[in-house]
């Protein structure tokens, strides 16, 4: 085995000379927070650890955008947003954890809210990319509605750090909500599902509207002070009596769930929402989350489950991704191929031809 | 007609040969789009009625090595679907069958030659919407939205096309076809669709459009505020944003674009006043009608001369007809017009409406003023008169106000996109770094150049040599951004 140097840039130039000075193959760190998500990595020579590339490079409250350098933590990014009365609308689980703006973007993480607020790719405006031959390039702008160039962050959103090394990010900002109320109501999967599409079909605007495992439907709302109380009474009417709003984070379960038990495969996967029950009933009753609006799912299996679960998702027209696996157990981290490999290919190619940037991580793709 | 009669009759093979059409004075139709001062007679325009014959179609393109513009309604503002010198127009216009609606996840499944608005009146009878609402939705296609990722009003809060498009499949620049994106905002791997999305003709054309739908809002409250000063209904804007509240839209008009308004379609507005704010805000009710209150609230502080509160849906209509119908009714004030479109951050639009003011006295031009103020979405008008002889002075001023767009922090274009109106100012937007690499991508879809060559990208042909010796961009000498 060949010995792996760690490099630590601090700014934009480090990384381009990091990237350009160093030979051979990089992996792209953050936190770790995800580290054995998507497929494997390879040997590789260097490892380009961000920790130390954080801070807001600017914050305009009066535009509600925010750049940032890419190893920011988005936990310490809300942080100092809050005394401005805005976040960054993502609520994947794993921000508790200390992920950073790069890795969310990178790994196209997302969570509950997703339903309302989209994923981080909806929320991105702009980059910073550091190419493996040391270019640096920016795609999109500081403001929120532009059109100008190809928009060049979204190919980064669920890149897994194979096309380039982020290392500014800038999103647009959403106001946090004055109130949030979620209401939860013991249902197995069939009947949440049924109650959830009664409250998709009301005037209630859920922000998420998501199934846990232990048997329990959580449905989100947020609002203003005056107008909350009267949302989530009418919205308890759809719900039935047994619809509560409980002391404590009602998510702290969902989260758990999300990120999976150390001895299991976490597969996260998509199907057309009116699909996904059976799909998750079928693959892990007992150790999932199911996005009802969003059509998006995490389940825990025996890793020798996976393929068979990737075959099942795409038959049903969806899409799937291993996340986290036991350490040493091998399951496959994609499904069949998109009918667009040949695209991802020549992009791959296009920025990063000699394959330096996360090697395995689209194994068996490319 | 430079492209040999071999290639038509390959056109020929397999697209009925009356869809294929050679006759100049058919294919003059096909010239332009909407930015008119840029023609190209297209050799061949294409008219095929299927996702198999645009594929069939774009092979025997790429075979050829004959290059083609996708064509929706050509309602398009920046010269996107200018056909090309010896290539061929493929119109979707025949493709428009809704194929699908699925009120139970939210979605339906279009064509491209679709309306934006036939998407929404098929969605309708299920308590369901196509949120991006571009002024033109009556006639531009969602094929061209795709393209242009276009905007709309209510895009302050509901987000671009790029936000509301799950999927599409795309005939790829080699004929080969395939699906962007997936069935839900979850995917595997890159983010294909989103490049794809505002890539303005330049990547493939695509043949089929999952789009997401949304239910109808509850309440929907809109109101209509005068302002003695654009600064003053500028800070209604920011204290709104301030208040934490995210309006459905705000749209601000000046005292010319009043005016013309008013001549066209008598929607009530008052003329003279140097503006106007409609707000607009939707939801469930309760929120609303809060809401709503502080809106007013905000208005008042800020001097507002008159409040009209839209009472019924004609009302709202009638307030709406008046901010649409702007741009088309600066041509009665004016015998001629340029339609801008350019971003700044919107805490600087006091700001830069001052100094365009400036810059169309300086030219001896006026200058109407309709715009997006919530995301700070400009669209100056510069009025002028082609037969007294100032269309390029008018040419040059929008020019320069795009450009001061980006030097406040902006963008050349928030929804119109780059076409080849603004190909040549892409570099005072980003540096040759940033396009060399927006270049390798569009080769890696299009290696031969061959889907709407010259579009977006600014060619030497097209710009000339290297634009003069190295100039600090705008955002670093500002210190937005750093350069290495
Ligand atoms: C009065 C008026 C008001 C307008 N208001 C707005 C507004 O509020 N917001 C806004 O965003 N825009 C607005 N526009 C601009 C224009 O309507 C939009 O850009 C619209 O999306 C263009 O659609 P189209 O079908 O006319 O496309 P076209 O003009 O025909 O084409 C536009 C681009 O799309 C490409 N294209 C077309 N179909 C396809 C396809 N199937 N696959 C790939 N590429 C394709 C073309 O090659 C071209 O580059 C307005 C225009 C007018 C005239």
């Amino acid at each position: 085995m060949t010995t792996t140097t760690t490099l630590r840039p601090t700014d934009l130039a480090e990384v381009r000379d990091a990237v350009r000075d160093t030979p051979g193959r990089l992996a792209v760190a953050g936190a770790g927070t995800a580290a054995g998500w998507a497929g494997e990595l390879g040997a590789v020579d260097a490892v380009l650890d961000l920790a130390g590339l954080t801070g807001v490079i600017t914050h305009n409250p009066g535009d509600m955008t925010v750049s940032a350098h890419a190893g920011t933590p988005l936990r310490a990014l809300t942080e100092e947003l809050a005394e401005h009365g805005q976040h960054v609308s993502l609520d994947a689980a794993r921000i508790a954890d200390g992920a950073t703006l790069g890795g969310l973007l990178a790994t196209a993480d997302s969570g509950p809210s997703s339903l309302v607020y989209g994923t981080l790719r909806d929320l991105v405006i702009g980059v910073t990319v550091v190419l493996a031959d040391g270019t640096v390039a920016r795609s999109g702008g500081h403001v929120i509605k532009n059109v100008a160039g190809y928009d060049l962050a979204k190919l980064l959103h669920g890149s897994y750090g194979t096309l380039g090394v982020l290392a500014e990010v800038v999103l647009r900002l959403h106001p946090v909500p004055k109130r949030t109320a979620t209401l939860v109501v013991d249902a197995p999967l069939a009947r949440a599902a049924e109650l959830a599409a009664r409250v998709l079909e009301g005037p209630f605007e859920p922000v998420a509207l998501e199934w846990t495992s232990d048997g329990r439907l959580l449905v989100r709302i947020e609002g203003t002070d005056e107008a909350l109380p009267a949302r989530v009474a009418r919205l308890q009417e759809v719900l039935g009596a047994g619809a509560t709003t409980p002391e404590g984070d009602p998510w702290t379960r969902h989260a758990e769930l999300t990120r999976g038990a150390p001895d299991a495969a976490v597969l996260r996967i998509g199907a057309r929402p009116s699909l996904l029950p059976a799909l998750v009933s079928e693959l892990a009753p007992d150790a999932a989350t199911a996005g009802l609006g969003t059509g998006v799912a995490t389940v825990s299996l025996p890793p020798d489950a996976v393929a068979d679960a990737h075959t099942r998702v795409h038959a049903a027209g969806g899409t799937s991704q291993l996340r986290s696996r036991p350490v040493g157990a091998d399951a496959p981290a994609w499904g069949p191929p998109p009918s667009a490999l040949a695209v991802l290919r020549a992009v791959k190619t296009a920025l990063d031809p000699d394959g330096r940037f996360g090697p395995g991580r689209f194994s068996p793709w490319m | 007609m430079t492209l040999h009669g071999g290639v038509r009759q390959a056109f020929e093979r397999v697209l009925d040969p009356a869809d294929v059409l050679s006759d100049p004075v058919k294919c003059r139709a096909y010239e332009c789009d909407g930015l008119t001062g840029y023609r190209v007679c297209p050799d061949l325009v294409l008219l095929p009625r299927d996702a198999a014959q645009v594929a069939a179609a774009v092979r025997v393109c790429h075979e050829h090595k004959v290059p083609f513009v996708a064509r929706g309604a050509g309602t398009g503002l920046s010269g996107g679907a200018l056909p090309v010198a010896d290539g061929v127009v493929i119109s979707l216009a025949r493709l428009k069958r809704v194929l699908e609606v699925d009120p139970a996840n939210r979605r339906a499944v279009v064509e491209p030659g679709v309306t934006n608005l036939e998407i929404t009146a098929a969605a309708a009878p299920h308590g369901l919407y196509y949120a991006p609402d571009p002024s033109s939705q009556q006639v531009c296609t969602i094929g061209g939205n795709v393209a242009e990722n276009s905007g709309g009003a209510h895009c302050l809060k509901y987000g671009f096309t790029t936000n509301h498009v799950l999927s599409c499949e795309v005939v790829l620049p080699d004929g080969s076809v395939v699906t962007l994106g997936t069935d839900t905002g979850e995917q595997a791997g890159p983010d294909l669709r989103g490049v794809f999305l505002g890539s303005e003709g330049t990547l493939g054309i695509t043949t089929s459009i999952t789009v997401r739908l949304l239910r109808t809002p509850e309440s929907v409250r809109t109101l209509l505020a005068d302002f003695p000063s654009v600064a003053a209904a500028g800070d209604v804007v920011s204290d709104i944003v301030a208040a934490g509240i995210v309006p459905a839209a705000v749209e601000m008009m000046d005292t010319l674009a009043i005016e013309a308004a008013e001549e066209a379609v008598h929607a009530g507005y008052t003329v003279g006043v140097p503006a106007a704010l409609v707000v607009e805000l939707d939801g469930p009710v309760e929120e609303c009608d809060a809401q709503f209150e502080q809106v007013k609230a905000i208005c008042e502080k800020h001097g507002c001369t008159r409040l009209h509160i839209a009472g019924s849906v004609e009302e709202r209509a009638k307030i709406w007809k008046g901010r649409k119908a702007a741009f088309a009714a600066v041509g009665r004030i004016s015998p001629d017009y340029f339609v801008q479109d350019g971003v700044v951050p919107r805490t600087r639009l006091a700001e830069v409406l001052d100094r365009i003011a400036g810059m169309g006295t300086d030219a001896g031009l006026r200058v109407a003023n309709v715009f997006h103020a919530g995301d700070g979405n400009l669209h100056p008008l510069v009025l002028y008169s082609a037969a007294a002889g100032e269309t390029e002075r008018a040419e040059r001023l929008s020019g320069e106000i795009a450009e001061l767009c980006v030097e406040m922090g902006g963008s050349l274009s928030g929804e119109h996109g780059i076409g080849t109106d603004k190909a040549c100012s892409m570099p005072k937007m980003f540096s040759e770094d940033d396009l060399a690499v927006m270049a390798r991508v569009q080769a890696a879809f299009d290696p031969h150049n061959l889907c709407n060559p010259g579009k977006v990208l600014p060619t030497p042909r097209l710009c000339g040599e290297r634009p003069g010796k190295y100039r600090a961009h705008p955002l670093e000498e500002s210190g937005v951004i750093e350069r290495l």
